[in-house]
C-alpha cells in the first residue's frame, strides 16, 4: 500500500486559461511556478479583458459603471475602483465628458483604445513575468478567440515570453501543439472557422510532429461532447434558454478538435473557452483538461500535469489557488 | 468564452463597452445567503430552547445570554469575513484550515464536520417526528377535529418516528437536487414561515396582559387554578425561581450554541457572488434579525407569562413529569410556541403555530445538506475522499453524488437514533460544534502571518494594524478567546452540555481523528501511483 512512486517526472507543466485581463489572478499564475514546482507555465488563451470601463472625473470624486450600477468612490480610492472593474475583467480608462460622448458615437474610437489597454497590459505583465519567474522556468503564453489577432506580435516580440501560436514547441520531453481557434460563437469573434477549416488548422499543426513524439496540445476550445464543453445554450437574442426553470446546458466544444485528438492521440489535451466546464475526460488514449476559470472571484483555476522523461504523461491535479 | 452583451439593453452613455460574459456558477445574492444562515439556526426554535435553556440552568434570565451570544458571533462574523476574502470557496473550516495552518488539520475538521453535521441532519429529522403531536395538537384545535388531535398519539411510537425521519430525509434530498439558488428560495419561503409565526406569537404576547393568560392557560387545561398549580408544584418540588447573574453567564454557551448557523454562508463561499460583501450583508442581516426577534418575544413572555412560571413549567415537565401532566396537556417542551396555542383563538394562528417547527426543522435540514454536501464536495476535490463526490450536475450544478452520501448518512444516524439511544455517543456534539469556531479563531489569526499575501489589497505593502497586530489577526484572535471561553464552559459544566462518558469521548476521538488518517491514505496512496503530492491541491497562490 505504502510502496514507492511508479514513475519519476521530468516535466512538470502548470496550465490556466481565461484569465481575461484580471491582474491578481495573473500573478497568481506566475506565482504558480514556485508554488507548484512547476517547470514550465502555459496559459492557454483568452487572456485579454472584455471591454473598457470609463471613469469619469467629477468634484475629486470618480464615478463608473461597475456591475450595472454607478459606483461614485473619493479620488484618494482610485486604485480600489481600478481593482474592482479589473476583476470583472474590464480596463478602466479615465475618460473626460467628450470621450464619453466619442465612445457613444464613435465605434472605432472605442475599439482602438480596448485594444491600446489590452496591449499595455500584456507588456506589464511581461515586465512582470521577466521580475518574478526564475530564469529557468519556460512560460508560453498563447491567445484565445476572445483575444484579438493584434495582440499575436505583441506576445511574440516579448523575450521572456514565448507564444507558440499555430505551431509546435518542444518543451523537454514533449512538443507543444497550440491553437486558439475555435468554431463559430454568437459573439463572431476573431479567431472562429467552420469544423471544417479548423480541422484543416489543427491538422497544419500536428502533421508535422515526428513520429512516436509525445505532443500535449494546448487547444483553446475543447473537444465536443466531452464534458469540458457545457455551456449555457442562448437563443437567437442571446439570450439563455431556459428549460423546466433552469438554463439549458449543452455541448459546445469542437468536433474537428475531438476527430483531432482521436486521430494524433496525444498525450495530454489541455483547453479552456467554457468557464463553468472545469473538469477531466480521458478520449482514446488522451487525458483532456479543462481547468476552468473564475477570475472575476480573484480564483485562478489550473491544473499542475506531469510527464516522464519519456514525454509519456504521469498525472494530473486540477487546482484552486 | 466569447462574451458580449446578453441583455438586449443597449450600453449606457457611462456603462460597459463592448463585452459582458454569461456568469459562472456564482448565483447566490444576499436574500439566498441570509436564507442559509437563517434556516441553520432554526429561528422558531428559540421559543422551544428557551424552554431547553430554562430547564438545563436554575434561575437564569435568558436576555444577558442572548445579547452576549450575539456579541460573540458578531465577533466571529469579522473574523470569518477575513477568511471567505483571502480563501472564496466552499468548503469552511476545512479550506481554511488546510490552507493557513495545516492540511492534516484541515482535515480533522473537514472530516468532523461532516460526521457531526450528518448527525444533526438525523436529529433534526427525529426532533420533528417527536414533534409531530404537538402538530397534530394545534391542528386539531385549529379544525376542531378531535380525531386529528387524537391522532396526536398514534405517532408517538419509535416506529413512526422511524418512518417520519426518513420521509422528511428523502424530502429534503429530493429538493436538494435543485440548484442552491433555487432551493434558497425554497428555504427563504420555510424561514418566512418561521418569522410570520414569530410575529403572530408577539402579536398574542402584546395584546394579552398576564391575567389573560392566566386564565387562558387554564381554560386551555381544564381547569382554571392550573397556572397557580404549577408554581405550587414547582415550590413543592424545590425548584429555584428567580434570577441569578451567575445562572446567566454559564448559559451564554448555551445561546451562542442557540444562534449557531447564523454565519454558515461561508461554507456555500464557491457560489456566494461577491463573497466577502454577500456573506456580511446577509450575517449581519441574520444576527440583527434574531436578536431584535429573539429578545424582543422573550421580553414580552417575561411580561405576559412570566418568568418564575416559565422556569416552573420546564423544571416541572422535565423533572417531575407525573405531576406536570396531572395539572395540564400543555407539551412543557414546546415553550412559547405552546403559550402562543394557549393564547391563540383563531383557527390561522393554531396552524402557524402548528406548523412553525416542521418548517423550521425543513429548512435546517435543506441548509444542512447544502453546508455538508459542500463540504464534501471540497474534501472531493481535494482528493482526500473518492472525486465521484466532488461530481456536479449539469442541470442544478449541484454536487449530486456527495447528496446522496449525506442523506444516506442522515437516514443510518435517523434509524439508530429512533431505535436506540443515542445520547451518551453524542453527548460531547456542544464541544464539538464550539470547537470548530475555536478552529476559524485559529486560522483567522495565523492568516495575516502565514498567508498575508492572500488579503493584501492589489497594490498595498501591508496590512492594516492596530497597535501593531494586524487586524485580521485580532479579529481572529478575539473570535479564539471568545471560543476558548466557551469550551472551557462547556467543559466544566457536563451536567448541562454533555458528560464525559466513555463512549462519548471515544466517540469525539473517533471523529476528530479521522480526518487525519483519511489524509495520510489518501496521500500515500496517491504518492504510490503518482508525481504529485495530495498537498498541492491545497496550497493557495500568492497574488502578490
Amino acid at each position: 500500500m505504502f510502496g514507492s512512486r511508479a514513475k519519476k517526472r521530468a516535466l512538470r507543466i502548470f496550465f490556466a486559461t481565461d484569465v481575461h485581463g484580471s491582474d491578481r489572478c495573473f500573478r497568481k499564475f506566475i506565482a504558480a511556478a514556485e508554488t507548484y514546482d512547476a517547470d514550465a507555465l502555459i496559459l492557454g488563451g483568452d487572456i485579454a479583458g472584455k471591454g473598457l470601463v470609463p471613469i469619469r472625473s467629477h468634484n475629486g470624486t470618480l464615478s463608473a459603471e461597475v456591475r450595472g450600477q454607478v459606483v461614485t468612490v473619493p479620488r484618494a480610492e482610485e486604485g480600489d475602483l481600478r481593482a474592482e472593474i479589473n476583476r470583472l475583467g474590464f480596463y478602466s480608462l479615465m475618460a473626460s465628458s467628450e470621450d464619453l460622448a466619442r465612445m457613444d458615437s464613435d465605434p472605432k474610437f472605442v475599439d482602438t483604445a480596448f485594444r491600446n489597454a489590452i496591449a499595455d497590459q500584456i507588456r506589464a505583465w511581461c515586465r512582470l513575468t521577466e521580475e518574478r519567474l526564475a530564469p529557468k522556468i519556460r512560460c508560453l503564453i498563447t491567445p484565445g478567440n476572445d483575444d484579438p489577432l493584434a495582440i499575436d506580435p505583441v506576445l511574440k516580440s516579448e523575450p521572456r515570453i514565448e507564444c507558440p501560436e499555430g505551431e509546435l514547441c518542444e518543451l523537454g520531453p514533449v512538443l507543444v501543439a497550440s491553437c486558439g481557434d475555435v468554431t463559430p460563437t454568437p459573439w463572431n469573434t476573431e479567431r472562429e472557422f467552420t469544423e471544417e477549416e479548423l480541422g484543416k488548422r489543427l491538422a497544419a499543426i500536428l502533421d508535422p510532429a515526428p513520429a512516436g513524439s509525445h505532443v500535449v496540445v494546448n487547444f483553446h476550445c475543447p473537444p465536443y461532447g466531452s464534458s469540458l464543453d457545457f455551456a449555457a445554450e442562448l437563443d437567437d437574442t442571446l439570450r439563455p434558454v431556459i428549460r423546466g426553470g433552469r438554463p439549458s446546458i449543452i455541448p459546445v466544444g469542437s468536433k474537428a478538435v475531438r476527430e483531432a485528438i482521436k486521430k494524433y492521440e496525444p498525450e495530454v489535451g489541455l483547453h479552456g473557452h467554457i468557464h463553468e466546464s472545469r473538469g477531466a475526460q480521458k478520449i482514446g488514449r488522451t487525458m483532456c483538461l479543462n481547468p476552468g476559470s473564475d477570475y472575476s472571484a480573484d480564483l485562478l483555476r489550473g491544473a499542475i500535469v506531469d510527464f516522464a522523461a519519456d514525454g509519456s504523461y504521469i498525472d494530473f491535479l486540477l487546482t484552486s489557488g | 468564452m466569447a462574451s458580449m452583451p446578453i441583455s438586449a439593453k443597449p450600453p449606457a452613455g457611462q456603462g460597459l463597452f463592448t463585452r459582458q460574459s454569461s456568469g459562472l456558477v456564482r448565483e447566490l445574492g444576499i436574500p439566498a445567503a441570509t436564507a442559509i444562515s437563517l434556516a441553520s439556526v432554526a429561528v422558531v426554535n428559540t421559543f422551544i430552547n428557551f424552554n431547553a435553556g430554562l430547564t438545563a440552568f436554575n434561575m437564569a434570565d435568558m436576555t444577558l445570554p442572548l445579547l452576549l451570544g450575539a456579541g460573540i458571533w458578531l465577533v466571529a462574523m469579522f473574523a470569518y469575513k477575513y477568511l471567505l476574502e483571502a480563501i472564496p470557496r466552499a468548503g469552511g473550516e476545512y479550506v481554511y484550515v488546510s490552507r493557513i495552518i495545516s492540511p492534516a488539520l484541515g482535515a480533522v475538521f473537514g472530516i468532523g464536520i461532516c460526521i457531526a453535521f450528518t448527525y444533526i441532519l438525523a436529529a433534526n429529522a427525529n426532533f420533528t417526528a417527536q414533534y409531530f403531536p404537538f402538530l397534530l395538537t394545534a391542528l386539531g384545535a385549529a379544525f376542531g377535529s378531535s380525531s386529528i388531535s387524537d391522532a396526536a398519539s398514534q405517532v408517538t411510537s419509535q416506529r413512526a418516528i422511524a418512518i417520519i425521519s426518513v420521509v422528511m430525509l428523502l424530502v429534503v434530498g429530493a429538493a436538494s437536487w435543485v440548484s442552491l439558488r433555487r432551493l434558497a428560495q425554497v428555504i427563504l419561503a420555510l424561514v418566512i414561515v418561521q418569522l410570520i409565526a414569530f410575529l403572530v406569537l408577539g402579536w398574542l404576547l402584546i395584546t394579552h396582559s398576564h391575567s389573560d393568560f392566566v386564565t387562558a392557560f387554564g381554560q386551555f387545561s381544564g381547569h382554571p387554578n392550573a397556572y397557580n398549580d404549577i408554581l405550587v408544584a414547582a415550590k413543592k418540588d424545590s425548584i429555584p425561581l428567580g434570577v441569578s447573574l451567575t445562572a446567566s453567564l454559564i448559559a451564554v454557551p448555551f445561546m451562542v450554541l442557540n444562534y449557531n448557523g447564523v454565519l454558515y454562508s461561508y461554507y456555500v463561499g464557491g457560489e456566494l457572488k461577491r463573497p466577502g460583501r454577500t456573506y456580511i450583508y446577509a450575517s449581519v442581516i441574520s444576527i440583527v434579525l434574531l436578536i431584535v426577534v429573539w429578545v424582543g418575544v422573550w421580553l414580552l413572555m417575561l411580561n405576559t407569562v412570566g418568568l418564575d412560571f416559565m422556569q416552573s413549567q420546564a423544571k416541572l415537565g422535565a423533572n417531575d413529569a407525573t405531576a406536570y401532566g396531572a395539572i395540564t396537556s400543555l407539551q412543557s417542551s414546546a415553550g412559547g410556541l405552546g403559550y402562543g396555542l394557549v393564547l391563540s383563538g383563531d383557527p390561522i394562528s393554531k396552524i402557524l403555530i402548528g406548523i412553525a417547527v416542521p418548517s423550521a426543522e425543513l429548512a435546517v435540514d435543506l441548509a444542512f445538506v447544502a453546508v455538508i454536501t459542500r463540504v464534501l464536495f471540497a474534501l472531493a476535490f481535494d482528493r482526500l475522499l473518492p472525486i465521484g463526490l466532488a461530481k456536479v450536475s449539469e442541470r442544478g450544478a449541484v454536487p449530486t453524488n456527495a447528496i446522496i452520501v449525506a442523506v444516506a448518512g442522515g437516514i443510518v444516524f435517523a434509524l439508530l437514533a429512533a431505535f436506540l439511544n443515542l445520547a451518551n455517543i453524542v453527548a460531547n456534539l456542544a464541544l464539538f460544534v464550539a470547537l470548530i469556531i475555536l478552529a476559524g479563531g485559529v486560522a483567522a489569526t495565523a492568516l495575516p502571518f502565514r498567508r498575508p499575501d492572500l488579503i493584501l489589497k492589489p497594490g498595498a505593502k501591508d496590512l492594516p494594524r492596530i497597535g501593531g497586530i494586524p487586524v485580521p489577526a485580532l479579529w481572529g484572535a478575539a473570535t479564539s478567546v471568545l471560543a476558548l471561553t466557551v469550551v472551557i464552559l462547556i467543559i466544566a459544566h457536563p451536567e448541562v452540555f454533555g458528560a464525559f462518558t466513555v463512549s462519548s469521548v471515544v466517540t469525539l476521538v473517533l471523529v476528530l481523528g479521522a480526518g487525519p488518517v483519511i489524509y495520510l491514505i489518501a496521500r500515500q496512496l496517491r504518492l504510490q501511483q503518482s508525481s504529485i503530492d495530495l498537498r498541492l491541491a491545497m496550497r493557495e497562490l500568492p497574488p502578490e
